[in-house]
């Protein structure tokens, strides 16, 4: 691939593969993502969403085939380039909010303690949790510990987000609130990478993967993907049943 | 390694046990109440004038790898290791830092242990006390690392309890705290050459039995510090493998 294009894409998966032990999670899986856009990574569970953005960011390496972002092998030298939240809350539980994000902060570089506290507050802000800075994440709701999750994955303000079903356990109100900050995010020129197995989240993002069985079977926007069942009615769930089929048959 | 990231998770892992109110206070509480019992079931003072070095070093031993190992083993279970091994954190930043912010606290506790000892337990000994202090504190940073290394091979607290029968004890019964390793076959005085316990129970007993100096228990002391640099490097190897499995 000439290297403009590979600059060009936030993330580019060739014919990658990853097994447990005997069990497929990304089987030779290929994908291209474009900068700046928010992109959903949709399947049901065991599709190979989390292993595919752990070998994303650098937590698993493929088996075969190959995997970049930005433009480059996922290593530890690129790491400050990237968020990463968790499918767990992974938060320290006997932590306050602010101290949580603020030890995230450091790990990514914010050496200057000014800056440092800058970034901790606008971080804390956008989440909406200033006012319960200091309490410990162990007081707070499900919700609320997803939030200061995502203030821990922004606070260095990175160009690629990778976001493990981020919305999972979220109330509709707050769900909403999430794709607010997401909206915001990609505006500001940040590519995420949003795995989820529900469709209400698939219909917010800009592009689509549908995954199954540790492969892609289908990708476009959430419109294309509609557009394809050829009916005019269809939701993204009638659009991804019926790649399934099709992938079936074709077999 | 980058030093700051390893004094940045220090720190966080300081204020972390700070905050755990009643963590804190079973650090200092347990080892007192260990060592009253000990105390209480020796009425004769010249019989725990023998076995206070070897109580010192296991104990030492047994409280830091139980404390270190169950708390990264939550860091694992939290999510929060995966995390970190996403970041621009090297392992050898985490093991580091995991080492320096446990110190503390295992220090505490070997300075409750050996000071109840000595002056509440009323414990005779020879050697210097900062001498001691110094040789424990080798001691724990064996127990430390070994605590780290140990935990990437559990996968929850259950299991890492486990280990405890599986490290611990044959240390207890093959290095000396109960029989001299003299008289134990061959093999398994071969087998507790292997055992870092060994070396810190005759040091220890070397300095407050027979009052010698921490340059006369140099073997001693050189044998612990290997142990702690491959038991820290094994633990930095194992490291990736624990976060992702």
């Amino acid at each position: 691939m000439p290297k403009n294009e590979f600059t060009r894409l936030a993330v580019a998966v060739n014919k990658a593969s990853f097994s447990y032990k005997n069990i497929k999670a990304v089987d030779r899986l290929s994908l291209e993502v474009p900068r700046g856009i928010s992109f959903g990574l949709l399947g049901p569970n065991g599709s190979g969403k989390t292993t595919l953005i752990r070998l994303l960011v650098g937590l698993l390496r493929p088996k075969s085939g190959n995997v970049h972002i930005l433009g480059r092998t996922p290593s530890r030298r690129i790491a400050h380039l990237i968020g990463y939240m968790p499918q767990l809350h992974s938060l320290y539980a006997e932590l306050s909010v602010l101290q949580n994000v603020d030890f995230f902060a450091q790990i990514y570089g914010l050496s200057d303690k000014a800056r440092r506290r800058k970034r901790v507050e606008e971080a804390i802000k956008l989440v909406g949790l200033w006012p319960r800075r200091k309490d410990s994440v162990l007081k707070l709701s499900g919700g609320m510990k997803q939030r200061v999750s995502l203030a821990c994955a922004i606070v260095h303000k990175p160009p690629l987000l990778f976001l493990d079903e981020p919305t999972v356990g979220l109330d509709p109100e707050l769900r909403v609130t999430f794709w607010d900050y997401f909206a915001a995010l990609t505006k500001k020129g940040v590519t995420l990478i949003i795995s989820s197995h529900t469709m209400d989240d698939a219909a917010h993002c800009d592009r689509l993967a549908f995954m199954r069985r540790g492969r892609v079977i289908a990708q476009g926007t959430p419109n294309e993907l509609r557009q394809a069942t050829g009916q005019p009615e269809a939701t993204l769930e009638d659009a991804f049943l019926y790649f399934v089929h099709r992938k079936e048959e074709e077999k | 390694m980058i030093p700051s990231n390893a004094f940045t998770i220090a720190a966080r892992v300081m204020r972390q046990l700070i905050r755990d109110r009643r963590t804190m206070a079973l650090i200092v509480i347990v080892p007192l109440v260990v060592m009253t019992l000990i105390g209480l079931s020796f009425p004769e003072g010249s019989v725990l004038d023998y076995i206070a070095p070897a109580l010192l070093a296991t104990l030492a031993l047994f409280f830091s790898f139980l404390l270190t190992g169950i708390s990264f083993l939550r860091e694992r279970s939290q999510g929060t290791m995966e995390r970190l091994m996403a970041s621009p954190v090297s392992r050898l930043d985490i093991v580091v830092g995991y080492l320096f912010g446990f110190f503390i606290f295992a220090l505490t506790q070997t300075l409750i242990i050996v000071l109840f000892t000595i002056y509440a337990l009323d414990v005779n000994y020879s050697g210097d006390l900062w001498q001691i202090f110094i040789f424990q504190i080798v001691v724990i940073t064996v127990a430390v690392n070994l605590g780290i290394f140990i935990s990437t091979f559990a996968r929850n607290e259950f299991q890492m309890v486990q280990f405890i029968p599986l490290i611990i004890v044959p240390q207890v019964f093959l290095c000396g705290v109960i029989w001299p390793v003299e008289q134990m076959p061959d093999y398994l005085q071969w087998l507790s050459s292997a055992l870092p316990l060994t070396y810190g129970v005759d040091g220890l007993r070397d300095i407050m039995l027979y009052g010698k100096s921490l340059l006369d228990v140099g073997v001693e002391l050189g044998a612990l510090a290997g142990f702690a640099v491959v038991i820290s490097i094994l633990a930095a190897i194992t490291l990736r493998r624990g976060a992702s499995g």
